[in-house]
C-alpha cells in the first residue's frame, strides 16, 4: 500500500482538516447534549405528555447510538467508512430477505452477500472498472446460480428478489462508499447524509403541519403533496447553503467554476437529493405495504427496522455519486487498486 | 414442488434477544454456516471422544417432517440424537431444550439458538400455548423436533415417567414419530458432572409410530406416551 492511500485509509489526523467536519461535529455533538435537556423542559411545562417524552426519549436513544456510529468511521478513515458501510448494506439485506422471505434461498442470499462483499472490496480497491463489473456478473451468476437447482417454479421470484436485493443493498448503497475514495471525502459524506437525513425531517414536519393533499395514500397514507414539495424547497436552501463550504476558493478557481455555476450544481443536487431520497422512503414503503408488514425489523428502538431510518439513502447514493461523478470526478485524485496493484 | 411466496420470516419484527427465545425462530445465512460447523464439530467429538455407535440407522426418516423422543439421562442426548442426521436439515432440526437452562442467560441462549438450533420449553408454566405453537409449527412447515418425554435428565439412569405433553403434538397427524434408546449417556454425563467422560455411547433407532388416529385429548395423548414409551423400553432391552 502507498503512503497515500495509507494516509487516505488510516489518516485519522487529517479528521478536522476541512472546517465543514468540523463544525458539523461540533455541531452534532451539542444538539445531541441539548435535546434531552429541550424534552425535559417540554415534559416540564406540560406541552407533551408522558407517553410522547417516551417515545421522544427512546428516538433520541437510537440517535445517541447512531450518530457516532456513522460519524466515528469517517472521521477515522476511508477504510472504516467503507467497512462501516459494507457493514451497513449486510444488514440491510439481511432485513430485507428475512421481510421477503428470500433468506430461505441460501444459495442465492449467499450470492447476494458475496455480490456485496465484492463491490466494497472493489471500492475500497478504488479499482472503478471492477466496481462496475461486478453487478452485471452477479446478476447472471444468481440467474444462472438459481438454474441448477431445478426448481422451475417461482423462479423469476426467486431471481428477480435476489437481483432487487444486489441492486439496491450492494450496487446502490456502496456507491455511497466510494465517496471515500476523494481526497475531501469527509465533509461530501457528512454533507450528503446530513442533507438526506434532513430531508425526511423536512418531509415529516412540512407534512404534518400543513396540506392536506396526499401524495400516494395507497404507498404511504401519512405523507402529502406539501411535505414533499416543502422538503424539496427546504432541503435545497439547505444543500445551497452548507454546499457554499464544500470546496474552498482556490479550488473553484483552479477548476475554472465560477461562483454562479457552484450555485447552479448545488440547487440542482438539493434538488435531486431531495427527490431522490422521498422517492428510496417510498420504495421501502411500496415494498412493506407489499409484505404487509409495519417495520421492516426491530434493530432500532422507535424506528423499526435499520432499513425504515436508511432508505432515503439507497437510491440517493447512485444518484449523487453520478452527478457529482459527471462533473468532478471521485477518486481519480487518489490511488487506485490500492489491493490489487496497477 | 411449491409456489413461491412472499412469506416474512416468522421472526420478523423481534430483536436479537427475543428471536433466540422465539418458537417461531427461523435461521438465515449466518446461522446456518454456525450450525454446519457447530455439528462437524459435534459429530467428530462423538466419534472419537465416545466412540458413537448407531444401531437401527436405517429407521432414521430421511424426510421431513418427524419427531425423535428418546430417554432423557444427560445434556449430550440430544447431541447424540441430531449428530447422524444429515446436515442439509441441519436449519430444519429443533431440540426442544428446558428454558429454564438453556434459555434465560443471555450468552447460553445465544448459544442454544444459533449453534444448537435448540428452541426452549419453559417447563414451569409450560402452557398449552406452546405446545399448541409447536404443533402448528409442525405442520406448516417440513421441520423436525427432538424431544424427551420425559420431561427432564433421569438422575440415576433409570427411564422416568412420560410426560404425556409430546402427545400434543403429533396426535391425530401422520408425522413420524422415532423411538431411541441412549445407553453410555448417563456414565458419560450424568446430571451435575461438569466433563464429559470417554465413556462408549450407543443410539438405537427403533421403526417409526405413527399415531394418525390417536384423537388429540387426554386419552389420546396418554396413550401415545404409553406406546413410545414401550417401544423405547423394547429397544432397550433388545441390546442387553
Amino acid at each position: 500500500m502507498s503512503p497515500a492511500a495509507r494516509e487516505q485509509f488510516f489518516g485519522v489526523q487529517h479528521a478536522f482538516d476541512h472546517p465543514l467536519t468540523l463544525w458539523t461535529t461540533i455541531g452534532l455533538t451539542v444538539v445531541l447534549a441539548a435535546v434531552p435537556l429541550v424534552i425535559f423542559a417540554l415534559a416540564r411545562t406540560q406541552l407533551i405528555d408522558a407517553k410522547l417524552r417516551y417515545e421522544l426519549f427512546q428516538r433520541y436513544y437510537s440517535w445517541l447510538v447512531m450518530v457516532p456510529l456513522m460519524l466515528v468511521p469517517v472521521l477515522l478513515g476511508a477504510f472504516w467508512t467503507i467497512l462501516f458501510i459494507c457493514g451497513l448494506s449486510l444488514l440491510c439485506y439481511r432485513e430485507y430477505a428475512r421481510a421477503t422471505g428470500l433468506f430461505r434461498e441460501k444459495l442465492i442470499s449467499l450470492l447476494v452477500v458475496a455480490g456485496i462483499i465484492g463491490l466494497n472490496f472493489a471500492v475500497l480497491d478504488n479499482w472503478y472498472r471492477l466496481f462496475v463489473a461486478l453487478t452485471p456478473l452477479f446478476v447472471a451468476l444468481i440467474a444462472a446460480v438459481a438454474v441448477l437447482e431445478d426448481r422451475p417454479k417461482g423462479y423469476i421470484q426467486r431471481v428477480a428478489l435476489g437481483v432487487l436485493g444486489l441492486l439496491l443493498f450492494g450496487t446502490c448503497l456502496s456507491h455511497l462508499g466510494y465517496f471515500a475514495n476523494d481526497s475531501n471525502y469527509r465533509p461530501v459524506l457528512i454533507f450528503l447524509v446530513l442533507a438526506v437525513e434532513a430531508n425526511d425531517v423536512f418531509a415529516y414536519i412540512v407534512g404534518k403541519s400543513l396540506g392536506s393533499r396526499k401524495l400516494l395514500p395507497n404507498t404511504s397514507p401519512k405523507k402529502t403533496l406539501a411535505g414533499a414539495l416543502g422538503a424539496v424547497v427546504l432541503t435545497t436552501i439547505l444543500v445551497v447553503a452548507l454546499g457554499q463550504f464544500l470546496y474552498p476558493q482556490s479550488y473553484l478557481d483552479t477548476h475554472g467554476v465560477s461562483r454562479w455555476t457552484e450555485l447552479r450544481y448545488l440547487t440542482t443536487l438539493g434538488i435531486v437529493v431531495s427527490v431522490v431520497g422521498q422517492l428510496g422512503d417510498l420504495v421501502l414503503s411500496s415494498i412493506k405495504r407489499d409484505l404487509g408488514l409495519k417495520d421492516m425489523g426491530g434493530t432500532i428502538p422507535g424506528h423499526g427496522g435499520l432499513l425504515d431510518r436508511f432508505d432515503s439513502l439507497i437510491l440517493v447514493a447512485p444518484a449523487a455519486f453520478h452527478y457529482a461523478n459527471y462533473f468532478a470526478g471521485i477518486g481519480i485524485d487518489q490511488p487506485a487498486k490500492v489491493f490489487t496493484g496497477g | 414442488m411449491d409456489d413461491w411466496r412472499f412469506e416474512p420470516a416468522r421472526d420478523v419484527g423481534l430483536t436479537e434477544p427475543q428471536r433466540w427465545r422465539s418458537l417461531r425462530r427461523e435461521s438465515g445465512l449466518v446461522s446456518t454456516a454456525i450450525h454446519i460447523v457447530w455439528w462437524a464439530f459435534i459429530r467428530t467429538y462423538l466419534a472419537l471422544w465416545h466412540r458413537l455407535r448407531i444401531v437401527g440407522r436405517e429407521n432414521l426418516p430421511s424426510r421431513l417432517p418427524f419427531v425423535l423422543v428418546a430417554n432423557h439421562a444427560s445434556h449430550l442426548d440430544a447431541l447424540v440424537l441430531a449428530a447422524p442426521l444429515p446436515w442439509w436439515l441441519r436449519d430444519r432440526i429443533f431440540p426442544i431444550a428446558a428454558g429454564d437452562v438453556f434459555f434465560e442467560v443471555p450468552a447460553i441462549a445465544a448459544f442454544a439458538a444459533l449453534a444448537v438450533n435448540a428452541l426452549p420449553m419453559w417447563r414451569k408454566n409450560c402452557g398449552p400455548q406452546a405446545l399448541r405453537e409447536l404443533r402448528k409449527r409442525l405442520a406448516d412447515e417440513p421441520c423436525a423436533y427432538i424431544l424427551f418425554p420425559e420431561g427432564g435428565r433421569s438422575r440415576d439412569g433409570q427411564i422416568r415417567p412420560f410426560k404425556s405433553g409430546l402427545g400434543m403434538l403429533v396426535a391425530g397427524t401422520d408425522v413420524p414419530v422415532v423411538p431411541c434408546h441412549l445407553q453410555g449417556c448417563f456414565a458419560a454425563l450424568r446430571a451435575g458432572s461438569k466433563l464429559p467422560r470417554p465413556m462408549p455411547i450407543e443410539l438405537r433407532v427403533g421403526p417409526a409410530l405413527c399415531f394418525t388416529n390417536a384423537p388429540n385429548e387426554r386419552g389420546g395423548w396418554e396413550e401415545i406416551a404409553a406406546a413410545l414409551r414401550k417401544a423405547i423400553e423394547q429397544l432397550k432391552d433388545s441390546g442387553s
